[in-house]
């Protein structure tokens, strides 16, 4: 079948592509745009590194077709930025981010920014999370490193500055 | 902890969050070069056979394939860490299913793909050695007819499929069960696990045209990797430049070739860069999982509970190649000593081939294993003598002065803090709190591998400062801590430093991220080259400032005299104007630790340096219909020697104990008849947010002599108690005793055979 | 190049056309998270791929008196529906424990059942609430039971050329409630071990059963109902002797397998348990719902 054209709405950028519809959107991130921020590992969804927010909501990218994401609003860890602005300028991080730097919550930091976006699905959501909320939020990505302590206290710091400050975006 | 430090002992962000944390950071498996070719592994699907045809003539022809590859394209070397028995392709003869026999590259992934698949191999089926019993027992078919012919570290005991037995022999374990009035004799045995990094191997190989190749990898050992691709491609190892990008994970599983060889051959029959990464199949298939054992624990103890002699045979089950399975059975010996004085020992490791996927290294190799059978058998000894398990451990632990197995002395021993305060934090008093609750404790000690780091330092003329290091930061945050020590050391902020790492042509040469040495080596090495940088700063600037080099100080990124204060800043620009640059080379090599030659026999590793001790206590509840754990408290008290960063510590305690549990309840790679039949992630089953308890460390600090400010190896040792800690409190929740890890729900409810028919 | 032709229909008649024309040769793609693993991993390979994302009407629930569930509606709508927190909450209890997060997002209830996996579990929670599916083919629409929709491990009764288009739920008497209950290796990312559903409906006095579900799920080619428990409960005081008769005939209606995951005598020892624990749950909730 001839390749389709479709349009990626990605970080709030147009990305024009020309895929066979078989392709995913984990291999069109990572190797038609160069985006690798969002990781690959079991393609089966089993792990989350692959997690990008599609329309705000959770997805694993390596089940989801190129092909499907035509016309959907697609987050990737790339395009994250404080609450409320565009494109961030060059070293502000958003809160979730801030937050994970400051709990010592990265360790290889393979799992982290499907992590991070699973996380800010969720807050987004659910501004003020228990930590048992926030741990069955956060169970379909696998983090072999930090045990999961010091990222479930980040991001329920993140939430209460998520909470207590900015304007909703 | 940290109040007399500006910068080490402090909890500060590590260095190379910021990239980590916004996606920009490049990993080994994001690493892609311009024409790039995407490389495949052909691989065996025959536990043991003979490789009676293979032809890849369909394969090459396939549009879009560049290259392909088998035993014949290769020159004829065997590697591997202590027996130099593995070809990169089989030539004859297949050992394990998942043992590459070919490789070809292609200009699509589905192109490489679709080569493979017109791959047609035949093979003739051998008798399979499918297990250590099997592989033992007389008269056994050998997995490797030619063992006799293979290099091998020339102290190795081998013998058919053993590939190693490293033993310890301490007095007379007789005259120990003469005088003890109670011998204990149990079993135990252990699954293969796989160490379940979330970034695949991954490397991309490209050649220049002088011949020489660079290979992009996230190996933990560039340096080794180095070394075996000069074997394997028949060059001198200054034509391989090893670099690595980035590593999502390794523990231990990326210290060896993993893809490396495979991309450097297909890159240089190409003519183009080829990237080879691993799938989860072949992770779980032909990785190097840590191997699963057998262990026969034999104790001696008087009726007031003190060890008399101790007799212990651990078995390895290592697969098709040795791998680092005979320095794996070595070390075990000292596991199964663990941290008692015990005046008899008769310590055995062996190094089992069977035709199973060769295993590896993972974090605390051999320390698992070891440890669940030595500190379960302490407990049921506890339980039979009736002595509480804390004051039987109390009675026997090393102290102060002592002598390890291997008759090391032993110092910085904070073994009696650890265990009093795990004691203490779990509650101790209270050891069965409910019906069907209770908690268990396992103590141990792990050692800080040696082996030598250099660095090179520089001092910018802007003030900052650049570490140049032969490390891998594998995720542990040591190259952090290392630049810890160094800002201490230079007067200098932590967010000075910038550290490049792991190049083997621009870095200076590093053991490796193995046997938590890095903090510990390149914190070392920095300290060497923070002294001569102080020496040829002041040098330069008595002058300048009038005084004498004695009277002179590093402090707030200056050289402070009486009567003035310079910037390093301003001394590296004058020295970069005039004098090439304020740099320096600092150098470490643990000096060796003194033992007992005569103890011991076919022993790579016969002492732990600068060793830790540690103590894990754990509260759990056991639903007695269907055998599900839950957790309710855990705590570790380990020695550290010296905090460096204390949150990144407590990570890998976190961490290290989360990996644990998944050994201990739910993990494990089963093989039928040679084959895998889990491999993936949906049946590997590794511990999620919901299954693992918050951890409660207690950081105790008996600072060692060696290590900087003190400190100890951190990132292996946590790995080592949880199996053994959890079975103890199972064993006192719900009086079941389970001897086999995983220690699942089925084993509690049907017994530890399972219900299986 | 592709492995298969996409087509994105546009309405539900269009839909059904294609998979008239290609047959057994298309799959229809829903959330993804099953039909892209088995591509993947090489065990189906269908030349043409039917995305159903722009077809209308698939993806509500509606409720008045019964439930329909539109065969695109996500685990994550099923488990934020307030039409299903009550009598019906085993369905939530099934929707809310498949993967993580990221699966539950894109996973449909049409999908899983289509699916058929022996250990699917929305199966036993459909089974248990007397489920029905819409299927949708050139000659029109019919409807079936799911226990005779569901046929083996990945089988089903729906014909090449047919279209899963919804799922209703039959209104339930007073006094009704249910449960489900699970038993894995790990706490989430689970395939299950062996999963319950249970539905009761209590008499005015609440002590004695007078319908009864149970079905089953991981133990047999299919998620089946026990038709045998479900027997020995209707009529019965609730509790006791009942539910441990009930338990027991579970046991004996399931024909379970060793696998890798765990062993026959397991799961239907486990059957027992988890069925005792179901009932019980379910006559703690009509108590606490009146």
């Amino acid at each position: 079948m001839a390749k389709i054209p479709i349009t990626l709405q990605i970080n709030g950028e147009r990305h024009e592509a020309l895929v066979e519809p078989d392709r995913t959107l984990l291999d069109v991130l990572r190797t038609e745009l160069g985006l690798t921020g969002t990781k690959t590992n079991c393609l089966d969804a089993e792990c989350g590194v692959c997690t990008v927010l599609v329309d705000g909501l959770a997805v694993n990218s390596c089940l989801y077709l190129a092909v499907v994401a035509q016309g959907r609003a697609i987050t990737t860890i790339e395009g994250l930025a404080p609450a409320g602005s565009g494109r961030a300028p060059a070293g502000t991080l958003h809160p979730l981010q801030q937050a994970f730097v400051e709990h010592g919550a990265v360790q290889c930091g393979y799992c982290i920014p499907g992590m991070i976006l699973s996380a800010k699905a969720y807050l987004d959501d659910h501004p003020r999370p228990s930590e048992a909320q926030i741990r069955e939020a956060l169970a379909g990505n696998l983090c072999r490193c930090t045990g999961y302590q010091k990222i479930v206290d980040a991001v329920l710091a993140a939430a209460q500055r998520m909470a207590g400050g900015a304007v909703a975006s | 902890m940290s109040g007399a430090t500006r910068v080490v002992g402090h909890s500060l962000p590590r260095l190379d969050a910021p990239g980590k944390v916004t996606g920009s950071a490049v990993y080994a498996a994001d690493f892609a070069l311009p024409g790039m070719l995407y490389g495949k592994v052909f691989r065996s699907r025959e536990p043991h056979a003979r490789l009676v045809r293979l032809d890849t003539s369909r394969a090459a022809a396939i549009a879009g394939v560049r290259a392909v590859i088998a035993a014949a394209d290769v020159p004829d070397v065997r590697y591997g860490a202590a027996v130099k028995d593995e070809p990169v392709f089989a030539p004859d003869i297949v050992r394990y299913v998942g043992q590459p026999v070919a490789a070809v590259a292609a200009v699509t992934l589905e192109a490489a793909e679709a080569a493979l698949a017109a791959i047609e191999a035949v093979y003739e089926p051998l008798a399979p050695v499918l297990d250590l019993a099997a592989a033992l027992a007389p008269g056994a078919p050998l997995v490797h007819e030619g063992w006799q012919a293979y290099t091998a570290i020339p102290i190795l005991q081998r013998d058919g499929n053993v590939c190693n037995r490293a033993r310890i022999v301490v007095g007379d374990v007789e005259r120990g069960w003469a005088e003890a009035d109670r011998v204990f004799e149990h079993r135990f045995t252990t699954a293969m696990v796989h160490q379940g990094y979330t970034e695949p191997r991954a490397a991309v190989a490209a050649w220049d045209s002088s011949g020489q190749v660079t290979v992009w990898s996230n190996t933990q050992l560039p340096f080794d990797v180095q070394a075996t691709l000069a074997d394997i491609l028949a060059i001198a190892p200054s034509k391989i430049r090893v670099i690595v990008p980035g590593v999502g994970g390794g523990f231990g599983g990326k210290l060896r070739v993993g893809v490396e060889h495979f991309a450097a051959l297909l890159a240089r029959k190409a003519g183009r860069p080829v990237k080879v990464m691993t799938t989860s199949e072949e992770e779980l298939t032909a990785a190097y999982p840590r191997q699963g054992t057998v262990i026969e624990l034999k104790t001696g103890v008087t009726r007031d509970g003190r060890l008399t002699a101790r007799q212990g045979r651990i078995y390895f089950d290592t697969g098709a190649f040795a791998g680092s399975g005979p320095g794996v059975a070595s070390v075990a010996t000292l596991v199964l000593a663990g941290p008692y004085r015990t005046p008899n020992l008769h310590l055995e490791g062996y190094a089992v081939y069977t035709n199973k996927t060769n295993c590896g290294s993972y974090r605390a190799p051999s320390g698992p294993q070891a440890n669940f059978a030595v500190e379960s058998q302490m407990d049921i000894i506890a339980d039979a003598l009736g002595i509480d398990p804390l004051e039987l451990r109390l009675r026997n632990i090393v102290r102060e002065g002592d002598e390890g197995p291997t008759g090391q002395v032993l110092s910085a021993v904070g073994l009696e803090e650890c265990l009093r305060r795990a004691a203490e934090a779990i509650g101790w008093r209270d050891r069965r709190p409910g019906p069907g609750r209770g908690k268990g404790l396992a103590i141990g000690w792990w050692t800080t591998t040696g082996g030598s780091s250099g660095v090179y330092v520089k001092i910018n003329p802007d003030g900052t400062v650049a570490l140049n290091t032969g490390a891998v930061e594998i995720g542990t945050a040591a190259l952090t801590g290392a630049a810890q020590v160094l800002a201490e050391a230079l007067g200098v902020d932590l967010t000075d430093i910038t550290v490049v790492s792991g190049d083997t042509f621009a870095t200076p040469f590093d053991f490796g991220a193995q046997g938590s040495r890095t903090a510990f080596a390149v914190g070392n090495a920095c300290r060497a080259a923070a002294a001569e940088l102080q020496r040829k700063l002041f040098a330069q600037a008595a002058a300048q400032l009038g005084a004498a080099e004695e009277t002179l100080e590093l402090r707030d990124k200056h050289v402070v005299g009486p009567n003035g204060r310079i910037s390093l800043a301003e001394l590296a620009r004058q020295s970069q104007l005039a004098g090439g640059g304020m740099i320096a080379h600092g150098t470490f090599i643990a000096p060796g630790t003194a033992y007992d030659t005569k103890r011991v026999e076919g022993h790579v590793y016969p002492a732990f340096h600068s060793p830790s001790f540690h103590a894990h206590a754990v509260d759990l509840s056991v639903d007695g219909e269907t055998g599900e754990v839950t957790i309710h408290k855990y705590v570790v008290a380990q020695d550290v020697g010296f905090a460096l960063n204390p949150t990144y510590v407590e990570g890998q305690i976190e961490g290290g104990v989360a990996q644990g549990l998944g050994q201990t309840l739910s993990e494990e790679i089963v093989y039928r008849d040679g084959r895998v039949l889990n491999a993936n992630l949906t049946d590997y089953k590794m511990p999620t947010t919901l299954d693992v308890p918050r951890v409660e460390s207690i950081l105790v600090e008996h600072p060692g002599r060696v290590g900087p400010f003190g400190a100890k190896g951190v990132g292996e040792p946590p790995n080592v108690e949880p199996p053994a800690a959890v079975a103890n409190a199972i064993a006192a929740a719900v009086g079941t005793r389970i001897t086999s890890l995983p220690i699942t729900a089925e084993k509690i409810v049907l017994g530890q055979n399972g219900g299986a028919r | 190049m592709s492995r298969f032709e996409y087509h994105q229909p546009e309405s539900l008649r269009d839909a059904v056309a294609l998979a008239g024309r290609f047959g057994a040769e298309a799959s229809f793609l829903a959330g993804g998270t099953d039909l892209i693993v088995q591509i993947e991993r090489g065990r189906v390979a269908p030349r043409h791929v039917i995305g159903l994302h722009r077809v209308p009407g698939l993806a509500g629930i509606a409720a008045n008196g019964r439930i329909i569930l539109g065969a695109r509606v996500t685990h994550r709508a099923i488990e934020q529906a307030p039409a299903l927190a009550g009598a019906l909450r085993c369905l939530i209890e099934g929707a809310e424990v498949i993967g993580g997060h990221q699966v539950r997002n894109v996973a449909t209830v049409g999908g899983n059942l289509v699916n058929a996996s022996p250990a699917a579990d929305l199966a036993p929670c459909l089974l248990a609430l007397d489920g029905v599916v819409a299927l949708v083919g050139p000659g029109g629409e019919r409807e079936l039971p799911v226990e005779r929709f569901l046929l083996g491990p990945n089988r089903t009764a729906r014909r090449p050329d047919e279209l899963l288009n919804r799922v209703s739920l039959p209104g339930l008497p007073a006094r009704t409630a249910s449960a489900f209950l699970k038993a894995g290796r790990r706490r989430a990312m689970e395939i299950s071990v062996v999963c319950v559903a249970a539905r009761l409906t209590l008499d005015a006095s609440l002590e004695r059963c007078l319908e009864a579900r149970v079905a089953l799920g991981a133990v047999a080619p299919t998620a089946v109902r026990a038709h045998e428990a479900e027997r020995a409960l209707e009529g019965q005081p609730v509790g006791g002797e009942a539910f441990r008769r009930a338990a027991e005939a579970a046991r004996a209606a399931c024909r379970p397998i060793d696998d890798v995951r765990a062993s026959a005598a397991f799961r239907e020892h486990l059957v027992g348990v988890l069925v005792r624990r179901a009932l019980d749950r379910c006559v703690e909730r009509a108590r606490q719902a009146t």
